[in-house]
This record gives C-alpha cells, sequence and structure tokens, in this order.
C-alpha cells in the first residue's frame, strides 16, 4: 500500500470516527439535530461506530509504515481528524455529518478492498 | 455559565477532603494559577520555537525556494545522462592516494565514493589542524581533484536551515539551547497544569464557539492543545531528550572530566571507542575488500569509508551504508548501517545492524527519539501530520497569550498594584511582536534572500539581520502604537507580504508558480502556495477583527444614546 493511500484512508476514517464521537455528544448532536439530547440508541450507535472507524484508521498506517512509524503516523491522523471535526462543527455541521458519513464508507470500503487483495489469491 | 450547574450535576460529587479545607478546587486552583503564569511567560518563546520549528518541517523546500541559481543546476543534472565514472575500488583507491599525498597528518579521512546507487561524486573529508571538518571533490572519472567550484553568481544563503538552528539554539549556541530546553521544561509544566486545569476535557473535547470573545479564545486554546496533546507532548520530551547530554552533563563531567580532551574521548566512545594510536607506522591498507565485506555484513550500500589514525598500525576502519527510502519510511531511528575493522588484522570490531545505535537500549531510545522530533521517518505525510499539529501548537501558545490579555481587557485584576497597568500594556505589545511580529520576520526574511544583492558580502547573515531587524521593528511598533491598531497593521503587513512572494519571485527571478508546477517543481510551488494560505489566513483574522469592532463601536453608540 503506498502511504499516499494509506494516508487518505487514515484520515477519512479518523476524520469519520471523530465526527461520530462528536455527534455521540448531545451538544454536538443538537448542533445537527436541533434536539436538544441524543436518543440513548443513536448515542450508542455513534459512539461505538467511531470508535471502531478510529481503530480501523491504524490498518493502514500499520501496513504502510509498519508497527512503530505506523502508530505515530496513526496518532497524528487521529489529531488531524479530529482538529477537522472540531473546526468544521460550528460553522457547518450538516457538511461535517455528510462528509464524515461519506468518508468513513469510502474509507471501510478502500480499506477492504486493498486488504482483500492482499490477502486474496493471487 | 448556565450551562453549569447541568453538567455538574450528572458528575459525581468531587470528594473533599475535611481537614484543612484544601480539596481538589484548591489543587485545580493552584494548577490554575501554575498554568497562567507559567504559561504566559514563557509563551512568546515557545510561539517563536514552534512557528519556527514548524517551518523547519520543510527546510530543504524553503532552501530550494530561496537558492533559484541551482533549480537550472539541478534540472540539468537530473535530465543529463550520468557520466562514465569508475567503479567503487578504483574510487576508493583515488580517495586514499589523495589523503595520502595531500592530507596525510589527519586524524581521521573519510571518503565517500559514491551515491546509492553506485553512481555520482567522489569526496573526500578530514579534520584539519583546527579539528575543522573540511572536504574536496575529486573527479570521479579521473580521480584527480576538481577545482573549488566557484560561486557562479549562487545567492549564500542560510536557507530554510535559519528556521532549524533557530528554534533549538536560537542562533545564540549553547546559550540558546539551554534557554529553549528551559522553555521546554516549562511547555511540560504548562501542559500538565493545563490538563489539570481543565475541568472539563471529555465534555469540551470538539467544542469551539466562535464569535463569543473570550469564551472563544478559550475555546480555541483549548480545543487545539487537547486534541495534539499526544504531538506536544512527544515534541516537547523529545527535543529535551535530543540535548540530554549537554542538559544533565553531570555524568559525562564525573566520568571524563572536563576540557576539550575528555570531550573528544566521550564523543570516541559514543561511536564505539577509538583503539589508542600504537605509534608503529603502516600504509592504509586497500579499502575495497573492507568496503565489500562491511556491505555484506550490514546489508546496505556503502555511504562512506571512514578511517581513525590512518598511517598508524591501530588505525580502524568504519564501513557506513545508506539508508534507502523504504528504511526511512518504517523506522524511527535514523541511524545506518555501519562495521568497523581493525586496518591491521581485518578484525571485525563492531557491527550496527541498520537502525540499531552503539551503547545499548538508552542509546538506542535516544536515537528514535531524535527520528521521532525530527520526522526523519515516514516520508511526506508524516512531514505534513508534524507540520499541522506544529502550527497547533503555536496556536496553542499564540491563543493563550491573546487569552491572558482579553480576560484583562475587561477588568484588571491588579496582579501588580499600582503598575498592573503598565505591565498590561507591556505585555499587550509583547503578544503583538511575539506573534505578528515573528510571522512578519519569517516571511520578510524570504523576501530579504530576493532583494539583497546577489553577490553581497556576509550576504547570509545579511539575510540573518535583516530576520531579527524586522522583529525590532515591529517591537518598537507594537509599543509605539495603541494595541488594537498595532495588531491590525502587523497582520495586515505580515498578509501582504505573503500575497505579494510569488510575485516578488516573478520580478527578481523570472520564475512563477504556473511554470514551477508546468515543471513539477513542487517544493518552490509549495512554498509559494504556503505563502497563499498563510495570506489568506491573515486577511480571514483581519476582516473577523474588523466585523468585530464595528459590532462593539455599535454597540458603544447604542448604549450611548
Amino acid at each position: 500500500m503506498s502511504t499516499l493511500q494509506a494516508s487518505l484512508m487514515a484520515l477519512t476514517l479518523a476524520f469519520g470516527g471523530m465526527a461520530g464521537l462528536a455527534f455521540a455528544m448531545d451538544r454536538h448532536y443538537a448542533q445537527l439535530t436541533q434536539r436538544r439530547e441524543a436518543p440513548a440508541r443513536h448515542r450508542h450507535a455513534l459512539r461505538w461506530g467511531g470508535a471502531a472507524l478510529l481503530v480501523l484508521a491504524a490498518l493502514p498506517c500499520v501496513a504502510a509504515w509498519g508497527s512503530s512509524v505506523g502508530a505515530v503516523a496513526w496518532l497524528g491522523f487521529l489529531s488531524a481528524g479530529a482538529l477537522h471535526v472540531a473546526w468544521g462543527l460550528p460553522y457547518r455541521p450538516r457538511f461535517v455529518a455528510w462528509a464524515a458519513a461519506l468518508g468513513g464508507v469510502v474509507g471501510l470500503v478502500a480499506l477492504f478492498v486493498s486488504f482483500a487483495a492482499a490477502i486474496g489469491p493471487r | 455559565m448556565p450551562s453549569l450547574p447541568a453538567v455538574r450535576s450528572r458528575l459525581p460529587p468531587l470528594p473533599r477532603r475535611v481537614e484543612g479545607g484544601a480539596g481538589q478546587g484548591r489543587f485545580r486552583q493552584t494548577q490554575a494559577w501554575l498554568h497562567t503564569w507559567c504559561g504566559l511567560w514563557f509563551s512568546w518563546l515557545l510561539f517563536a520555537v514552534f512557528l519556527t520549528g514548524t517551518l523547519a518541517v520543510f527546510d530543504e523546500p524553503i532552501t530550494h525556494w530561496m537558492t533559484p541559481e541551482h533549480h537550472a543546476e539541478e534540472a540539468a543534472a537530473a535530465a543529463a545522462p550520468k557520466p562514465a565514472t569508475a567503479d567503487r575500488a578504483q574510487r576508493l583507491a583515488w580517495g586514499k592516494a589523495y589523503m595520502a599525498a595531500h592530507h596525510a597528518g589527519a586524524p581521521m579521512w573519510e571518503l565517500w565514493p559514491s551515491d546509492a546507487d553506485g553512481g555520482g561524486s567522489l569526496t573526500a573529508y578530514w579534520f584539519d589542524e583546527k579539528r575543522q571538518y573540511v572536504s574536496a571533490q575529486l573527479n570521479p572519472s579521473t580521480g584527480q581533484p576538481m577545482a573549488a567550484i566557484p560561486g557562479r553568481g549562487a545567492r549564500a544563503t542560510l536557507g530554510g536551515h535559519h528556521f532549524v538552528d533557530f528554534h533549538y539554539e536560537l542562533h545564540a549556541g549553547a546559550v540558546g539551547l539551554w534557554i529553549v530546553g528551559i522553555a521546554a521544561m516549562a511547555m511540560l509544566v504548562a501542559l500538565v497544569s493545563g490538563v489539570i486545569t481543565h475541568k472539563r476535557i471529555f465534555q469540551d473535547f470538539f467544542t469551539f464557539r466562535p464569535g463569543k470573545g473570550q469564551r472563544s479564545w478559550l475555546d480555541a486554546h483549548n480545543v487545539v492543545a487537547v486534541l495534539t496533546l499526544p504531538f506536544l507532548f512527544m515534541i516537547a520530551y523529545t527535543g529535551i531528550a535530543i540535548s540530554g547530554a549537554t542538559f544533565m552533563p553531570a555524568p559525562r563531567l564525573v566520568h571524563y572530566g572536563t576540557g576539550d580532551a575528555a570531550q573528544q574521548r566521550f564523543i570516541a566512545d559514543l561511536n564505539g571507542g577509538l583503539p589508542e594510536r600504537s605509534g608503529r607506522a603502516m600504509q592504509v591498507p586497500d579499502l575495497e575488500p573492507f568496503a565489500a565485506r562491511g556491505q555484506a555484513l550490514m546489508g546496505q550500500p556503502v555511504r562512506a569509508v571512514v578511517i581513525d589514525h590512518p598511517g598508524d598500525a591501530a588505525a580502524r576502519i568504519g564501513v557506513y551504508g545508506w539508508n534507502g527510502e523504504a528504511d526511512a519510511l518504517r523506522r524511527l531511528s535514523p541511524t545506518s548501517g555501519m562495521v568497523a575493522f581493525s586496518a591491521a588484522t581485518g578484525e571485525v570490531l563492531q557491527v550496527r545492524q541498520p537502525g540499531g545505535a552503539e551503547g545499548g537500549t538508552a542509546s538506542l531510545a535516544q536515537s528514535a527519539m531524535g527520528g521521532l522530533h525530527m520526522a526523519s521517518f515516514g516520508g511526506w505525510a508524516v512531514k505534513w501530520l508534524y507540520f499541522v499539529c506544529g502550527l497547533a501548537g503555536a496556536a496553542t501558545m499564540a491563543t493563550g497569550a491573546i487569552l491572558f490579555m482579553v480576560k484583562r481587557r475587561g477588568k484588571h485584576l491588579g496582579e501588580f498594584g499600582g503598575a498592573t497597568a503598565r505591565v498590561y500594556r507591556l505585555i499587550e505589545a509583547l503578544n503583538v511582536a511575539a506573534i505578528a511580529g515573528l510571522a512578519i520576520a519569517c516571511i520578510g526574511y524570504l523576501w530579504a534572500n530576493r532583494l539583497l544583492p546577489v553577490l553581497l558580502e556576509q550576504r547570509a547573515a545579511w539575510e540573518l539581520r535583516s530576520f531579527f531587524a524586522l522583529w525590532l521593528l515591529a517591537l518598537l511598533h507594537a509599543f509605539a502604537r495603541p494595541p488594537a491598531r498595532a495588531w491590525r497593521e502587523q497582520l495586515g503587513a505580515f498578509a501582504l507580504l505573503c500575497l505579494l512572494l510569488p510575485v516578488l519571485n516573478f520580478s527578481t527571478t523570472g520564475d512563477h508558480l504556473p511554470a514551477q508546477l508546468r515543471h513539477g517543481d513542487w517544493e518552490s510551488a509549495g512554498v509559494e502556495l504556503g505563502a497563499l494560505a498563510f495570506a489568506a489566513f491573515a486577511f480571514h483574522a483581519l476582516r473577523v477583527m474588523r466585523r468585530r469592532d464595528r459590532a462593539a463601536s455599535v454597540s458603544t453608540l447604542a448604549s450611548v444614546a
């Protein structure tokens, strides 16, 4: 996996995951839906889904850079994803939500495809 | 803050110590005090260290932009077919013959026979009588020394290395290193006390509320620091660890004593220990067999062959490897492979695998920390992550310093008794000069590179002087003008200097962005696009300030009416 592919995957997954964690919080859920509180079902789904994306973001990092450099890069991408979420939320919450959903899905598909290609029959 | 009780009620009550009434609240207050003052007094210096350190991530592209005379040469060299050169054995023999003929008495010879692919130049390095590191280029097809290449009208410049030097020693040598080291310690103190002070670190994890004055500054300060906390800790800690031997000299002084000779023995031991001179003369043997064996043992192509005590029977031959792109991508420790031999017997004295370090795990840890700090690994993606996180770090210092004053603009807290107003004025001015002024000095340094005459004496020093002179001017300006005006004028100057940088480059060298993109000169294009991005940011900040001032003057008018 090239480092460019890995970077894009890790960044989209980290952004999607961080947005999930953010929208699981009442304050940011309210920015998106105008409802004061996130229903428990949504909250749990967003929180666990977000956490899972963050964990998955480590995979392309380790694949492209090995475990030691990959761990550093992963932490860096988590910070970069979170900064984008925090910056976007007050101005364009709906855009953040759509971009995160799209990024999460595209990141997951890309991850699946590249790993299937790596372990599949040659 | 109306929402505070609601949030608090969902949390378990804080445990309180009964005796003395010194509970957690009290502890948090002391930490807040520590954070405020430790943070404030070091914020200006730390902002400078962070901003220049962030630019230092891209020191090579900046150097490239600052040496336009080399662009044509580089392009021609890349396009031209490589001239036929002799093989490594022949080149090592030429290097040895040159050193034996001209610098036989040097205590160390270092020959670079080729680049990683076996082609390239042939260079010899050695220590002269004053233990200065000097070099000579030899022709790789004839072995003859090449005439020193005259400047060919190239401008002398420190290039991007200025930012590297400044961010860790302020161009002040050991004194500067100590000052930056103390500031880094203060930053660690501020980080820990800041985390303790921040009551709602998880509730406010993503919270940024713009357009709300003091609240927004606090949000911004918290959010950039919390979201990049792993990076901030890492960069401050590794920054100190790199210079650990300087900051904690006691063990070295006790073990080796003081003075130059002791220092040299220490460095020799760090490099695996040098054998003592025997006093018996012995010709330097043929080097190629050593190079070939070294390459086989460490598994890397040969970068350099180093001979310590040449001409003596105790001579040691060290063979160093090249780190390939894949090595740099996946390893934190930036060291290459190395194999040392006894010149007399051919015995292997030492083998260092690529990425390893002499001196056990502690040395290896320090090497990895050095790599971690300098982002020598991982390629462009990691460099960009460091750039973004570094800017976030600079933003942490800047928003912290500004927040201190925003909090006090409305009401004096009287910390300095009768002098409070004057101290506040001082802090306001220092904020402007340290933040906007430094930014002007940095971009002004690039302007000086294009505006100073190419053949000026001491040209590199004059570029540096321009940097400091602009910074000093910004400081004087910050004292001379009312704070709000000083902010606006300096931000405006910064924005214009950034915006016009591509114009300056075009009018002085004829190079411009579209051409750079067409030639695939990403380094130059990156510098100019980066300048434009900073310009956009500064103009945005100016617009926000104007909108806020207009709103403020409207509300004052309303209240007067």
